[in-house]
């Protein structure tokens, strides 16, 4: 079970979130010419790392807010959490 | 309004669990609150207005996480950035509201038919609860709330008192049968008693 810091309410159970795939993907800007591979790779590529990766949560149960989380995938160490808007 | 019990064929008066040879004070007292106005205001995203001025009654929306801000009739609970759940005995409130709060920067929602309030009272609750949800409970202080799962129900708690502890639980109107089973459940070892 992981404790998460979420930065508005603070410390809660990993059962009020939901896990959101990973934080560091941009989606293409609006209105751009996307190639087909540009979108494939937005849409469906993601790295698997071994060690620190950056991730979305949705504090779902608790402030509905998406935060970012820093997070060991080996040890499940949470180092940071940041609101969305907020670099991590 | 709630006028209506959503938990009338479910919540029985009398005394339930282990309540013999026990002192009546003691036992938890489980009640459930109707006949209040529930409001949800959230701040639209682009809105640059300054909750300052905004009052409702003579309370005020703080953003402070987790605060309650109340007088004898009406609870503000905080719901998250720029969301609150105002809760009231004063129905007349609602025009008020309306008034207060612009339409193109605040979203007005009466939630008062949508939910089952289930109110907790005796220096056992925070046990109960802590047998459903996960959050630290020996962290909840009087006038703060919460919102958290109890066992896998999404609730709002509000912590009114602290000597003893009373305790208002919100929970969607449809599942406050769940719920209502899951508390007196696990009010069972302590004792308690249904008003």
């Amino acid at each position: 079970m992981l404790h998460i810091k979420c930065p508005h309410c603070g410390l809660r159970s990993q059962n009020e979130f939901a896990y959101g795939g990973d934080g560091t993907v941009k989606r293409p800007e609006l209105n751009k010419k996307v190639s087909d591979k540009e979108w494939d790779t937005f849409v469906y590529l993601r790295k698997s790392p071994r060690g620190k990766h950056t991730e979305l949560w949705h504090h779902v149960s608790g402030c509905r807010q998406w935060i970012k989380v820093e997070r060991d995938t080996v040890t499940h160490e949470i180092f940071k959490t940041a609101k969305v808007n907020e670099d991590i | 309004m709630t006028a209506i019990s959503s938990l009338q064929h479910v919540h029985k008066k009398g005394l339930f669990g282990d309540y013999e040879d026990k002192d009546e004070k003691n036992l938890i007292k489980i009640s459930e609150v109707t006949n209040l106005l529930i409001v949800q205001i959230v701040q639209h995203k682009g809105s640059n207005v300054s909750l300052r001025g905004l009052k409702v009654g003579e309370l005020n929306l703080s953003n402070e996480a987790l605060k309650v801000n109340f007088n004898n009739d009406t609870r503000i609970l905080w719901n998250g950035p720029n969301n609150w759940f105002l809760i009231s005995k004063n129905k007349e409130l609602l025009k008020n509201i309306h008034k207060t709060f612009n339409e193109t920067d605040f979203a007005i929602t009466d939630l008062s038919h949508s939910r089952a309030v289930i109110e907790l009272e005796g220096e056992n609750t925070k046990e109960v609860l802590k047998k459903g949800c996960p959050f630290n409970f020996n962290e909840l202080h009087k006038n703060t709330c919460i919102n958290s799962i109890f066992n896998g129900i999404t609730v709002t708690i509000d912590m009114i008192e602290d000597s003893p502890n009373k305790i208002r639980l919100y929970a969607l109107r449809s599942f406050g049968e769940s719920l209502h089973h899951s508390i007196t459940d696990a009010c069972l070892e302590f004792g308690y008693k249904n008003i």
